[in-house]
C-alpha cells in the first residue's frame, strides 16, 4: 500500500489539533498578561515576550478592580444540577413508560410521542424566550434561579427522553416483569430492578444535560439580570473590544473548567467501547 | 384451591394467541404444556401471571376472579427461558429479593434463600453476580428464586431450552426432584420437547394454534393422541401422517406396498383415512422392498433420525444406534403394521395400536 | 387491567405535562400574540388581523437575515461534514496519541459557545489579535475580520466550524466503528486502493449515518444566534444578522412582542419546512449512493 494516506492522516490530525488548541492557548497565555503585554504588539510566549502575572486570576475572584465570578459559578452550578436532575427524573420516567407500555393519545402512538419529545430540540431558544419572559414575569420568577431552572428543564427534557428511551429499550423487559411478579408495583420494579441497572444510560443523559445546561446563555441572558447571573452571562459581560482581555481570558477559562473535566470523563466512557453502540 | 382458566381468548393483530382455552390446574401436580413455538404456551403463562390481558375469559383462583388482580398481588413465580436475574444483585440477594418484597424478615429470608441455593447446588457461588455465572448456573439461580418463594403458582416457560444438551438432561433430572417438594403449589411448565413434557408432567396439556388440543396423563397423550396435530407434537421426531385407505384385508399407504390390516384396525369401514406411522415403526435396510432416497440424516444422542423421500412423500425414521448411511443412499423401507395409528380425514383419532408397545 | 393502566399514566404524564407547560403553552402564547399589536408602550392582547405578517412581508431586514442564515448554516455544516468525516477516518485507524487527540477533539463542542466566541473575538481583533499578527508574518495585510461583511462571515463560520466539527467527527466515527468488516476485506481482496475503497465501500456504507449527522447539525445550526451576538452583534450594520438574532432585537431589545411573535412563527415554520425538504432530499441522495454499490 502506498504511504500517502498515512501521511495525510497525520498531517490532518496535527493541523486540526493545532487549530483546536489555538483559542485555549491564547486564553491561557492572555490570562497571565497585563496591560503592557496586550497593547502594542501581540505577544505569545510568557517570560520571553512578557512577564506573567496572576493579577487577572485575582480579579475574577473578587480582587481589586475586578469582578467576583464565584457567585455566577454557584448560580450556574445550582441551575445546571437542579435542571438536569429534574429533566432526568421526568425524562427517565417518561422514557421507561414509553419503552414498556403501549400508549395511544389520539392518533399518536409510542413512536410519535417519542418523536414529539425529541422534536422540541428544533425550537430556537429565542422563540421560547419571548413568551417565557411574560410567563415568568407574572408569578415573579423573572431574575430568579427557580425561573431559570424551569425553563432550562424545557431545554434538557427532550435530550433526557431521547437518551433514556433508547437505553431502556435495550434492557430485557423480563427483568421488570419478574420484579412485578415478585411483589413490586410497576414503580417499585422501575426503581428497584431497572434504575440500579441503568448507570450507563443515566450517566450519558446526565453528561448531555450537564453540558447543555451549563452552556445555556440565551435563557439566562434574557430572563435573569442582576440578582442571578450565570457564568456564561458573566463572562460575556466582560467581553468588549477594548481590553482588559486578561480578565476576560481568566474568566473564560474558569467558565469552561467543569466542561474540561467532563470532556475527560466522556473520553473515558467512549474508550470503554460505548461509541459503536451509539448508532445502530 | 385450584386455578381455573375459563375460555381465555386473546387476539393480537388479527391473530389468535389464545383461542378459547379452558383448563383446571390442580395444586401439587405438575402440568406440562407441550406445543410448538407459537402454539400459545407463553401467552397462556403470561395471562396466568397477569402480565398480559385477555380479550375474553377469566382466570379463577379458588373460585375468585383474578381479572383485576395485578401481577404484583398474584403470588406467582416465573422462570423464563432467558435466564432472567437482577444483574445488580448477587445470587443470594436475587433469591432473597422476592422474599423481602413479601415482608419475610431478613434472617428468615436469608435462611430460606440459602436453602434454595443449596437445593440447586449453588451454595459456593451465592456471592457472585449473574454476570459472573454460566448460563446453567444463572438458570439455577432463577429456579432457586422461584422455589424459595413457595408461591401459590409456579410458572416455568421453557426453562431448559437455552441450555446445551448435556446440561438440559441433567437439570431435567434435578427438576423432578425439586418439584416433588412443591407441596400445595400449582406448577405449569411449558416445553417444545415431548420427552420433557412426558417425563416431568403429572398431566400434559397439548396446545396447537392457540387451542388446547388434548389434556391427559403422559401415557394417555402418548398412546392415544386425540388428533394428528397432537400425534405430531408428542413424538420426536414427529409422527409421519400420510393419506391412506383401508381396503379389505389391507392398508394402502401412498408410496408403500400394501400392508396387512392389523387387528386393532378391524371394525373400521373401508375408505380414505389419515395413517399415522410412528418414526420408530419404520425400518430401513438393504433387502427387497420399497426403495426410498435418504434426504437428511440427524444423529441425536444414541439414535439416528433418517429423513427419506418415498416417491414424493417425506418420512422420518427413528433408528436405534448410529447408522452409517448418507444423503442420496437408496434404502428399502419396511413398516410394522401393528403400530399404525388411524385418523379420520379431519384428523381425529380413530384407532391406536394396543398399549404396552411404542 | 386498571391497576396497570394507572401506572402507565403515572410514568408518562409528568414529563408530557411539563413539556406542554414549558414548551407548548408558551408556543400557543406566541401564536396568539403574533396577531396582536402588543409592544412595550401598550402591552395588550388585541386583535390586529395579521397586520404583523403584512409588515413582515415588507421587512427586508428579516428576509435578508433568513438569507444570511441559509449561507451560514449551509456553509458551515457542509465544511463540518467534510472535515469531520476526514478526521473520523484519520482516528479510526490506529494512530499514536489517540486518547489525547480524542479529548482535544471533544473539548470544543463541550465548551460554552458564547465563552469561546468571546475568546475568538480577541483572536480576530484587527490590530491586537494573533490571527492578523500571524498572517502578517507571512506577508498578508491585516484583515478587518469583524468590521467588514465578507471577513465577518469567514470569522463566524470559522468559530462554528471550530466548535462543531468534532461533533460531526464523533457521529461519523461511531458509524465507522459499527461497520461490518467483510466489505472492506472483500475490497482489499479485489485490490482496491484507498480511494476506491472509500468511494465504493466506506462512503456508501456510512450514508445513513451521514444523513443523521447532517440533519442534526442543520437543526442546531439553524438556531444560530449566541455566537453572532458575541462575535459580531449582527454587524457590520446588519450584514451577519440571523433570524434568531433579529428576533432578539425586535422581541427583547425593542420589546415589539406582537411583531416578534409573527417573526417567531414564520422562522419556525420556515425552519421546519426547509429541514423537512432537506432531509427528504438527503435521504434520497444518499439512498442512491447505497444502491450504487
Amino acid at each position: 500500500m502506498s504511504r500517502w494516506p498515512r501521511r495525510a492522516q497525520y498531517l490532518l490530525l496535527i493541523v486540526w489539533a493545532v487549530f483546536t488548541a489555538m483559542p485555549f492557548l491564547w486564553a491561557i497565555t492572555t490570562s497571565f498578561k497585563d496591560v503592557n503585554a496586550v497593547q502594542g504588539h501581540v505577544t505569545y510566549v510568557p517570560w520571553l515576550e512578557f512577564e506573567p502575572t496572576l493579577e487577572a486570576w485575582r480579579q475574577i475572584f473578587g480582587g481589586a478592580g475586578g469582578v467576583n465570578l464565584v457567585g455566577p459559578f454557584v448560580n450556574s452550578l445550582i441551575i445546571t444540577v437542579c435542571a438536569s436532575a429534574i429533566a432526568i427524573v421526568l425524562g427517565a420516567l417518561a422514557a421507561y413508560g414509553l419503552s414498556r407500555f403501549r400508549y395511544r393519545i389520539g392518533p399518536a402512538k409510542n413512536k410519535d410521542i417519542v418523536f414529539f419529545f425529541v422534536s422540541q430540540r428544533i425550537m430556537p431558544p429565542v422563540v421560547l424566550v419571548i413568551p417565557f419572559f411574560f410567563l415568568l414575569q407574572m408569578p415573579g420568577l423573572l431574575d430568579t434561579r427557580l425561573g431559570l431552572i424551569i425553563v432550562t428543564v424545557a431545554l434538557l427534557l427532550p435530550i433526557a427522553v431521547w437518551v433514556m428511551v433508547d437505553f431502556f429499550d435495550n434492557i430485557p423487559r423480563e427483568i421488570d416483569e419478574m420484579a412485578m411478579l415478585e411483589g413490586c408495583t410497576p414503580m417499585q420494579a422501575f426503581l428497584r430492578a431497572i434504575v440500579p441497572n441503568s448507570a450507563p444510560g443515566l450517566t450519558v443523559a446526565a453528561m448531555f444535560c450537564a453540558v447543555f445546561g451549563w452552556n445555556d446563555f440565551f435563557f439566562a441572558f434574557r430572563l435573569t439580570f442582576t440578582q442571578v447571573q450565570t457564568l456564561p452571562q458573566a463572562v460575556v459581560a466582560l467581553n468588549s473590544s477594548i481590553p482588559p482581555w486578561w480578565t476576560l481570558s481568566a474568566a473564560a477559562l474558569f467558565g469552561i473548567i467543569p466542561l474540561l473535566v467532563l470532556a475527560v470523563l466522556v473520553e473515558r466512557y467512549l474508550s470503554k467501547g460505548n461509541l459503536a453502540g451509539a448508532v445502530r | 384451591m385450584s386455578v381455573v382458566a375459563q375460555s381465555l381468548t386473546s387476539w393480537v393483530d388479527g391473530e389468535a394467541h389464545l383461542d378459547d382455552v379452558t383448563l383446571t390446574l390442580e395444586p401439587g401436580r405438575i402440568h406440562t404444556v407441550l406445543g410448538r413455538t407459537g402454539a400459545g404456551k407463553t401467552s397462556l403463562l403470561r395471562v396466568l401471571a397477569g402480565l398480559s390481558d385477555v380479550d375474553s375469559g377469566d382466570v379463577l383462583l379458588d373460585g375468585r376472579s383474578l381479572r383485576e388482580v395485578p401481577p404484583w398481588r398474584r403470588e406467582t413465580a416465573m422462570v423464563y427461558q432467558q435466564f432472567i436475574n437482577y444483574p445488580h444483585l448477587t445470587a443470594l440477594e436475587n433469591v432473597m429479593f422476592p422474599l423481602r418484597r413479601a415482608k419475610v424478615p431478613a434472617a428468615e429470608a436469608q435462611r430460606r434463600a440459602k436453602e434454595a441455593l443449596e437445593q440447586v447446588g449453588l451454595t459456593h457461588l451465592s456471592d457472585r453476580r449473574p454476570g459472573a455465572l454460566s448460563g446453567g448456573q444463572q438458570q439455577r439461580v432463577a429456579i432457586a428464586r422461584a422455589l424459595a418463594r413457595r408461591a401459590r403458582i409456579l410458572l416455568l416457560d421453557e426453562p431448559l431450552v437455552n441450555l446445551d444438551f448435556k446440561l438440559r438432561e441433567q437439570l431435567r433430572e434435578e427438576l423432578r426432584g425439586l418439584f416433588s417438594g412443591v407441596g400445595e403449589t400449582v406448577v405449569v411448565y411449558t416445553t417444545t420437547e415431548p420427552a420433557e413434557a412426558l417425563m416431568l408432567g403429572d398431566e400434559v396439556i397439548v396446545m396447537h394454534e392457540g387451542r388446547v388440543a388434548q389434556v391427559g396423563s403422559p401415557a394417555v397423550i402418548f398412546e392415544t393422541p386425540a388428533t394428528t396435530a397432537v400425534a405430531r407434537v408428542v413424538n420426536d421426531p414427529p409422527m409421519n401422517v400420510i393419506p391412506g385407505t383401508l381396503q379389505g384385508e389391507h392398508v394402502a399407504v401412498r408410496g408403500l406396498d400394501l400392508l396387512p390390516r392389523a387387528s386393532h384396525l378391524a371394525g373400521f369401514a373401508d375408505g380414505p383415512y389419515l395413517v399415522g406411522i410412528p418414526a420408530p415403526s419404520l425400518t430401513f435396510g438393504t433387502g427387497p422392498g420399497v426403495l426410498a432416497t435418504i434426504t437428511f440424516v440427524e444423529i441425536s444422542g444414541s439414535e439416528t433420525f433418517v429423513h427419506v423421500d418415498l416417491q414424493g412423500t417425506e418420512l422420518v425414521v427413528r433408528a436405534e444406534g448410529i447408522h452409517d448411511v448418507s444423503t442420496g443412499d437408496r434404502v428399502s423401507m419396511t413398516v410394522d403394521p401393528s403400530r399404525l395409528f388411524l385418523f379420520t380425514e379431519d384428523g381425529t383419532l380413530a384407532a391406536a395400536p394396543p398399549h404396552g408397545r411404542s | 387491567m386498571t391497576a396497570l393502566r394507572r401506572y402507565k399514566v403515572l410514568f408518562l404524564a409528568p414529563g408530557l405535562l411539563t413539556l406542554f407547560l414549558i414548551i407548548i403553552f408558551p408556543l400557543l402564547f406566541t401564536v396568539r400574540v403574533a396577531f396582536s399589536s402588543w409592544n412595550v408602550a401598550s402591552p395588550q392582547m388585541d386583535w390586529n388581523a395579521g397586520a404583523n405578517f403584512v409588515r413582515m412581508v415588507h421587512d427586508g431586514r428579516f428576509w435578508s437575515s433568513v438569507l444570511h442564515l441559509v449561507v451560514l448554516a449551509g456553509g458551515t455544516v457542509l465544511v463540518e461534514y467534510v472535515i469531520g468525516f476526514a478526521l473520523a477516518l484519520a482516528v479510526w485507524r490506529e494512530v499514536r496519541g489517540r486518547r489525547l487527540l480524542r479529548v482535544l477533539f471533544l473539548v470544543p463542542m463541550m465548551t460554552t459557545p458564547v465563552v469561546m466566541a468571546a475568546v475568538w473575538q480577541m483572536m480576530f481583533h484587527e490590530s491586537l489579535g494573533p490571527v492578523n499578527d500571524l498572517l502578517g508574518r507571512i506577508g498578508i495585510a491585516p484583515v478587518p475580520w469583524l468590521t467588514s461583511p465578507g471577513p465577518a462571515y469567514v470569522a463566524l463560520m470559522t468559530v462554528e466550524i471550530w466548535q462543531w466539527t468534532p461533533f460531526m467527527m464523533l457521529l461519523m466515527l461511531a458509524g465507522l466503528l459499527s461497520l461490518p468488516r467483510e466489505p472492506f476485506m472483500a475490497a482489499a481482496i479485489d485490490g482496491a486502493g484507498p480511494l476506491r475503497t472509500f468511494r465504493r465501500v466506506t462512503f456508501p456504507l456510512l450514508a445513513p449515518v451521514s444523513v443523521t449527522a447532517l440533519i442534526i447539525r442543520l437543526i442546531e445550526a439553524s438556531k444560530m444566534s449566541d455566537t453572532v451576538y458575541v462575535l459580531t452583534s449582527g454587524g457590520p450594520g446588519s450584514a451577519t444578522e440571523t433570524p434568531g438574532y433579529y428576533l432578539y432585537i425586535r422581541g427583547l431589545k425593542e420589546q415589539q412582542t406582537g411583531y416578534a411573535g409573527s417573526l417567531s412563527l414564520t422562522y419556525l415554520v420556515l425552519m421546519i419546512v426547509a429541514l423537512t425538504i432537506i432531509s427528504a432530499l438527503l435521504v434520497r441522495a444518499f439512498r442512491s449512493q447505497e444502491e450504487l454499490r
